[in-house]
């Protein structure tokens, strides 16, 4: 019990058929604090915040706002604003129209003066270093304005006293993220109590004062940041220390040229030239909207190139055409895992043999057993957690989900994966799985790309590395060059190609 | 997991859509039984089976669509100009009935085909680009029969819409060679799959190297050819072409697709369910006619009821979370 507390959780307990999702979990949230709370997936985050915020009712246990028990018809939950990891905003809607829906909760009543709401939303959007004008529509908006205007608008409630952040900084730039955090801080001192949910550890150390560490449903510890490391907190996280500096770049890099792009151009790219050898793992990293994932595309052939030759494999390569590029054994698996990797409604099993179909036939028609076959291979090599093949994959962990990605492509024996930000909202413990993965995938020939916007993703993984800025190659570097150096060119503050 | 192995069964199955909807149009006849003596006489049956052929036949069509996130508006126009084109070639064309039923198929495909080149290559919204098709469908079918019907079908063809075998009608058993075909070709063919895998994602189905505009060409033009084989049975049964013959399938079809668990949309669902649902909203409609519902209000009634029949698997469901939830405590 902590009297000091504004949000408080007591032995709160919430099960799901099958599993205890929280048990007996005592948490407090201070005012003035800003409170980190870390875990690997499934570890009971998401259900607490469901718990804290009101939109499931523990089993037992209690959760207090401000001392008073909380349900759901006393209205206390309103107290507690939440941000959700997820762009959820109206993108045909004005930035000032998108801060202040609904207008009742945001105290605005009968007819709404266009003049009014652009001054309330003025304030606000320069409190939050938005940079976009209230009557700006979202969709024209970048991706990180997006998600710093959730968090504005989750605070224009002026009630609130908590404000719980679930991965804020996944789709935000180095520099917004900066800027977040300046504003975080500036809430902290509005003697608000903040609740910080992020699986970069950095940013839990730069910005937090406390922690608390969930594993399996259960809270495993809790400590000041300022006593302990990002070992002890993987440690806790884990259950067991993970070497941050294991590395997981290709041992078996070969001399045999798989892909050769030459002065490539396209809408986001200019001038793009690089080789990839087989067995290697090349990484692309750079700041987000630098124009990796369009030349990738573009490669791939789901983007419109304007000029340039790539040749695979020997051979000169027909552009634009994703069909021909699986056929040659080139699979891209892309950032947008829940939108554009998975199909979520489909079975395990479907999405894991929609890719090689065709050797399932027997007589033309998709054979039961060969497909249950094929999904038992993936789902044992790739160590897939599911209760059975048939589950949905939506209902899936992210890790669980990019391993059938993966599987899905394998078992079509490719020569390139493109990788686009593999591990995005995928937990550190499974992250160091995909990297595995990715290295005996690379090891067993197979050539890889890989794109991430976390540099020491990048730096793990690859045998090279090259960076990119504003759509052009500002170096490239062999895996043992220091961060330093490598921010730099991610900047764009070196120049040219040195190769 | 469970102790009670045959409770468990049952629950399993509930879980599954099609064997909840087929529960419901078995508590529909039931009822049906219960309030009207005459429901279960031969010739009622007859009467029943013959209807459900025809708007079932649409409904697996259009499920398809809607599995792949489009639907088709204009399967009742297609059905009425193929069967008039068929009427026409096999009296005042001359040629004879079986080709001229031929020809009536390939065209129908061909308005399908017409219909998914639109909207696939130009970009268009199904709904409205198929509102617009339905026109001119509609349209060419007045302009060619001046709004008079087609007569003197040869007798050679009646026994297709009028006929039984072993007192099952003719059209009934296409509408099941129809159905299961349709449930071979979703969950056994690579195309079927693709229809599903672009219903869930049409961006993940394009990077996974799914031809999407030529499965959606394909669909739409078995959906335009299940159209016209409806309306050539349906021109066997009348023994007449008429231009007014599908206007309600549309609207019929999607909802018999919906009341049989298909999503509006895409990627959930199969053509079995929609069968079904069509077989439910023949039942209801007999049933109305069998209680001597006033005409003026049959079509209210028969609208309430359908509402009702698509509310009671949403209940059902808000019934399961309720006490998933119910049950932890």
């Amino acid at each position: 019990m902590n009297n000091n507390a504004v949000l408080e959780a007591r032995n709160v307990t919430k099960m799901f058929p099958g599993v205890i999702a929280l048990n007996e979990v005592n948490i407090a949230f201070e005012p003035g604090t800003i409170h980190c709370v870390v875990g690997e997936n499934g570890a009971g985050k998401s259900t607490l915040i469901k718990c804290l915020t009101g939109v499931h009712i523990p089993d037992s246990g209690e959760v207090f706002i401000e001392g008073q028990k909380a349900t759901r018809q006393n209205k206390l939950f309103t107290k507690v604003a939440y941000v959700p990891q997820e762009l959820d905003l109206f993108s045909h809607m004005s930035a000032a129209e998108n801060l202040f829906i609904p207008y009742e909760r945001s105290g605005l009543k009968g007819f709404i003066s266009r003049k009014h709401l652009r001054e309330k939303a003025d304030v606000i959007l320069n409190k939050f270093n938005i940079g976009v004008y209230p009557d700006t529509l979202v969709r024209d908006i970048s991706v990180s304005q997006q998600q710093l205007l959730q968090i504005a608008r989750a605070t224009v409630f002026e009630g609130y006293e908590v404000l719980l952040l679930d991965e804020p900084t996944t789709s935000l730039t180095q520099e917004d993220t900066e800027r977040l955090f300046e504003t975080i801080k500036q809430l902290k001192e509005e003697n608000k109590a903040i609740v910080f949910i992020s699986h970069k550890l950095e940013e839990v150390f730069r910005i937090g004062d406390f922690t608390t560490v969930f594993r399996n449903g259960q809270k495993v510890a809790d400590s000041k940041l300022s006593g302990v490391d990002v070992p002890w907190i993987i440690k806790q996280m884990t259950g067991r220390t993970l070497d941050d500096n294991e590395l997981f770049a290709s041992e078996k890099v070969t001399d045999e040229i798989i892909l050769e792009v030459e002065n490539l151009n396209g809408e986001r790219f200019r001038n793009i030239s690089f080789k990839l050898k087989k067995g290697e793992i090349l990484g692309f990293s750079g700041l987000i909207g630098a124009g990796r994932s369009e030349l990738m595309q573009g490669i791939f052939g789901s983007v419109p190139t304007a000029s340039g030759s790539i040749r695979f494999d020997g051979h000169p390569w027909k552009k634009g055409s994703p069909c021909y590029s699986i056929e040659k054994g080139m699979f891209y698996l892309p950032e947008e895992r829940r939108s554009q990797g998975i199909l979520p409604n489909l079975s395990v099993k479907s999405n894991a043999t929609i890719s090689r179909l065709k050797e399932l036939l027997v007589n033309g028609f998709i054979s039961r057993e060969r497909e249950e076959r094929c999904v038992n291979d993936i789902i044992k090599k790739y160590d897939i957690k599911t209760p059975t093949s048939n589950r949905e994959i939506k209902f899936l962990s992210g890790g669980n989900q990019q391993k059938v990605i993966i599987g899905r492509f394998m078992s079509c024996g490719p020569k390139l994966l493109i990788f686009d930000e593999p591990t995005k909202g995928i937990d550190v413990g499974t992250k160091n799985q995909i990297y595995k993965l990715m290295k005996q995938i690379a090891e067993e020939g197979v050539a890889i790309i890989l794109i991430s916007s976390e540099m020491n993703e990048v730096q793990k993984c690859s045998n090279r590395i090259i960076t990119m800025y504003n759509g052009r190659i500002t170096g490239e570097y062999p895996r043992n060059t220091d961060s330093h150096e490598l921010l730099h060119s991610i900047f764009g503050l070196t120049g040219g190609n040195h190769e | 997991m469970n102790d009670n192995k045959p409770l468990h069964i049952v629950k399993a199955l509930f879980r599954n859509n099609t064997v909840v909807v087929s529960v419901v149009l078995f508590v529909f006849c039931v009822i049906a039984t219960i309030f009207s003596r005459y429901f279960l006489t031969l010739f009622n049956l007859q009467a029943l089976m013959r209807d459900i052929a025809f708007i079932s036949m649409i409904a697996v069509g259009q499920s398809l669509l809607l599995l792949l996130g489009e639907l088709d508006l204009s399967v009742g126009a297609v059905a009425s100009l193929c069967g008039i084109l068929t009427g026409l070639m096999m009296t005042k064309g001359g040629i004879a009935a079986g080709l001229a039923i031929v020809f009536g198929i390939v065209i129908g495909l061909g308005m399908g085909a017409l219909n998914g080149l639109i909207i696939s290559k130009f970009r268009l919204n199904a709904m409205v680009a198929t509102i617009g098709m339905q026109g001119v469908y509609t349209g060419t079918t007045l302009v060619i029969t001046r709004g008079k019907a087609v007569a003197n079908i040869p007798e050679s063809i009646l026994f297709l819409g009028k006929g039984a075998l072993a007192e099952i009608p003719n059209p009934f058993l296409v509408s099941l060679a129809v159905v299961t075909i349709a449930a071979l070709f979703v969950s056994k063919t690579r195309r079927g799959r693709y229809i599903y895998a672009i219903g869930n994602s049409r961006s993940a189905a394009e990077i996974l190297g799914i031809r999407v505009d030529r499965i959606r060409i394909l669909t739409f033009s078995i959906v335009g050819m299940l159209s016209s084989i409806a309306g050539i049975l349906y021109v066997a049964r009348l023994g007449s072409a008429q231009a007014n013959i599908g206007t309600t399938w549309p609207m019929n079809s999607i909802a018999a697709s919906v009341i049989g668990g298909v999503l509006l949309t895409g990627g959930v669902g199969n053509p079995v369910g929609a069968y079904i649902g069509a077989a439910i909203l023949m039942v209801i409609s007999n049933v109305i006619v069998l209680l001597g519902v006033n005409i003026y209000w049959q079509q209210a009634v028969s609208g309430f009821v359908v509402v009702v029949a698509i509310a009671l698997p949403s209940m059902v469901n808000i019934m399961r979370e309720n006490k998933r939830i119910r049950s932890i405590n």
